[in-house]
């Protein structure tokens, strides 16, 4: 799976990289309109990040040069604009989806996966994970065969998990995945660590191992098996 | 009241006044000339008279026709004045009372002292005044009707320019990003006016555009280094070998950048609010809005045992960017949730004009209104920003919607109005 991610901001780039190279991606960072242009013209790749501010360009001009080119590139916008105008702009241009910086590495490997999932499997898409096993469409969770109901937050937070293996994830990056960024409150801090409990009991239920571990301080991590 | 109207209406109350004046004013002389001519005649008649008498001895059948000389004997306490006065006397053969000057004189005759009067009719004087009168008012009436069409007319023609520019400044939006186009009419102070507005416009289009790209270049700016800041705190968080200090420090830096964005985020959303930089206006179901963000929320209800009720007898429709009514039903949900109490209620109420949202929560100590303010916080709670309800109201003030925060019992009501 080869990426490119277009940031002219260098630790942030570097970030984004590293994280993503972590979860098996091949990952190339270009810092300018012109050597991301370059690199796209030179290269296929299946994915790119795109910021929309860029040094000799505008990260939108690059999305429609490429998208003429080829388009079954999977194209995710992150930008500190947070306007409608420009998110609207974006996914007219033919971008798949937006994140308004700052965001979290895990949510951005969210998007990432659920993109490429989106891209490749086309039709029957399923994660499988040890004795888990989600089919993303019509979204039903199996452990062992044996189908699990779970609601649908707590799937959403099974799938953010699945997406973020063996990574320690805050529990506010958390809670702004399944509420989005608006619920800041302790209460929703409070509700993540009810909806673990139930997530991690109804999967025991069926059998599962205990994958998610609490990290004293920040939050909690999937894996470990 | 426009202007020209204004203007015009000073004129004719002014030369209305004028006009009266004149008229009787030009009646008056025309009376006063025309009874000088006749008391002048009548005098030199008393000549005739006295005249006559010295030279002949008086009888009642002298020439003088009847009504123009009546000569009596006076009865009387004498005063040997002279008086003229108007009378009417009635005509032999019409029966109608016909006026008359009359000189009253005393004179001895034939050694008696004698009253005389002698009259002049004035019929003909007075179809002469009427006439005369009547002509110069209808002269000056014309006059006036013509000077008032024509100043209408004129001004009309000379304000032009102003009201050009009147309705082209309405139709001036800064959002367009289109320049102020004026005219270059011939009179210099519509063209100063012009210029000036010209000027003033396009400084304000030069400010607008750029607090417009500083609102952006800010955003960006500052929401780079902060993306930066939880990666790499992110990033930290994954190594294994973190005491438990250091896991305490970066939490705290965690949540620290993760404020400081939102801060940040919502001093921009406010500031875009304020200098109306959402333009695509929508009608929005506000209350449906509300409704799906609620049942959005149901899990965290359940969790704190809220109460939910609805009662929404008609939608609640407004006219909204949806960015903004989305930040709206956001704000007012999450605020509602934040500060209820475990076991509380939720209601909303809704109808064509109205919403409200209640929701139980603790007795206020300030007054509500002033949690409008930004930065303002009921407590010291240090997870809200303090910013939500300042937004809330923010896009109330600048979408023509009236919004009023009570408290009772600790029954917190946001109630929303259409209308200033």
């Amino acid at each position: 799976m080869k990426m490119l991610v277009v940031e002219d901001e260098q630790g942030l780039a570097e970030s984004i990289t590293a994280y993503l190279s972590k979860e098996g991606y091949r990952c190339e960072m270009a810092s300018t309109y012109q050597e991301a242009d370059e690199k796209l013209y030179l290269y296929e790749y299946d994915c790119i990040i795109v910021d929309l501010t860029l040094p000799g360009g505008d990260g939108l001009q690059l999305i429609e040069t490429l998208k003429k080119r080829s388009a079954s590139t999977g194209i995710i916008i992150i930008s500190a604009r947070n306007a409608l105008e420009d998110r609207i702009k974006g996914l007219e241009v033919g971008s798949d989806d937006y994140l308004t910086k700052p965001f979290h590495l895990s949510e951005l490997n969210a998007r990432v996966k659920s993109l490429i999932r989106r891209r490749n499997f086309g039709g029957h898409n399923e994660i499988q994970y040890h004795e888990i096993t989600v089919q993303s469409l019509s979204r039903k969770v199996f452990v062992k065969e044996q189908e699990t109901l779970l609601s649908r937050k707590e799937y959403d937070l099974l799938l953010y998990f699945l997406s973020n293996i063996d990574v320690a994830l805050t529990k506010v990056s958390i809670a702004e995945h399944l509420w989005g960024d608006h619920m800041d409150s302790a209460d929703s801090l409070d509700m993540v660590y009810s909806h673990i409990k139930n997530l991690r009991r109804k999967l025991i239920e069926k059998g599962s191992r205990d994958y998610i571990r609490s990290i004293y301080g920040i939050g909690y991590k999937f894996g470990g098996a | 009241m426009r202007l020209l109207e204004k203007t015009n209406r000073i004129y004719l109350l002014f030369s209305l006044s004028l006009y009266v004046i004149a008229a009787f004013g030009m009646y008056s002389i025309i009376k006063w000339l025309i009874y000088d001519e006749v008391e002048s005649r009548l005098l030199v008649e008393k000549r005739d008279f006295l005249v006559y008498i010295h030279h002949y001895d008086w009888k009642q059948d002298s020439y003088f026709v009847e009504n123009k000389i009546e000569v009596e004997p006076a009865r009387e306490p004498l005063n040997f004045k002279e008086t003229f006065k108007d009378t009417l006397i009635q005509d032999r053969y019409s029966q109608k009372m016909i006026p008359f000057r009359q000189l009253t004189f005393y004179v001895p005759i034939q050694q008696a002292e004698h009253r005389v009067a002698i009259r002049k009719s004035m019929i003909q004087s007075h179809r002469l005044i009427e006439a005369i009168t009547l002509t110069m008012a209808l002269m000056l009436g014309l006059l006036l009707a013509g000077t008032y069409w024509f100043q209408n007319r004129l001004s009309g023609r000379i304000w032009q320019p102003f009201y050009d520019t009147l309705s082209r400044i309405k139709t001036f939006d800064l959002t367009q990003k289109q320049k102020l186009q004026l005219s270059q009419p011939e009179i210099i102070e519509f063209s100063e006016l012009n210029e000036v507005i010209q000027k003033m416009s396009d400084k304000i289009l030069h400010d607008y555009l750029n607090l417009k790209e500083f609102t952006e270049n800010a955003s960006h700016e500052l929401q780079t280094p902060l993306a930066l800041i939880n990666a790499k705190v992110e990033q930290l968080i994954q190594s294994e070998q973190l005491t438990e200090h250091q896991t305490h420090w970066i939490q705290t830096i965690y949540e620290a950048s993760l404020r400081m964005s939102r801060l940040n985020q919502g001093l921009l959303l406010l500031a875009r609010i304020e200098n109306r930089q959402f333009i695509n206006d929508q009608i929005i179901n506000l209350s449906e809005g509300l409704r799906e963000k609620l049942a959005d929320m149901e899990e965290m209800m359940q969790y704190k045992e809220i109460q939910l009720s609805l009662s929404i007898e008609s939608p609640f429709m407004v006219s909204l960017p949806p960015m903004l009514a989305e930040s709206l039903i956001t704000n007012l949900v999450s605020n509602a949730l934040r500060h209820n109490v475990t076991g509380g209620q939720i209601q909303l109420h809704a109808s064509t004009d109205w919403l409200c949202l209640r929701n139980t929560g603790h007795p206020l100590h300030n007054p509500p209104g002033e949690l409008f303010s930004r930065f303002k916080k009921e407590g010291s709670s240090s997870e809200s920003l303090g910013l939500g309800l300042a937004i809330v109201k923010e896009i109330c003030d600048n979408y023509g919607l009236q919004i009023q925060y009570t408290e009772v019992n600790g029954m917190h009501s946001f109630c929303l109005r259409k209308g200033h």
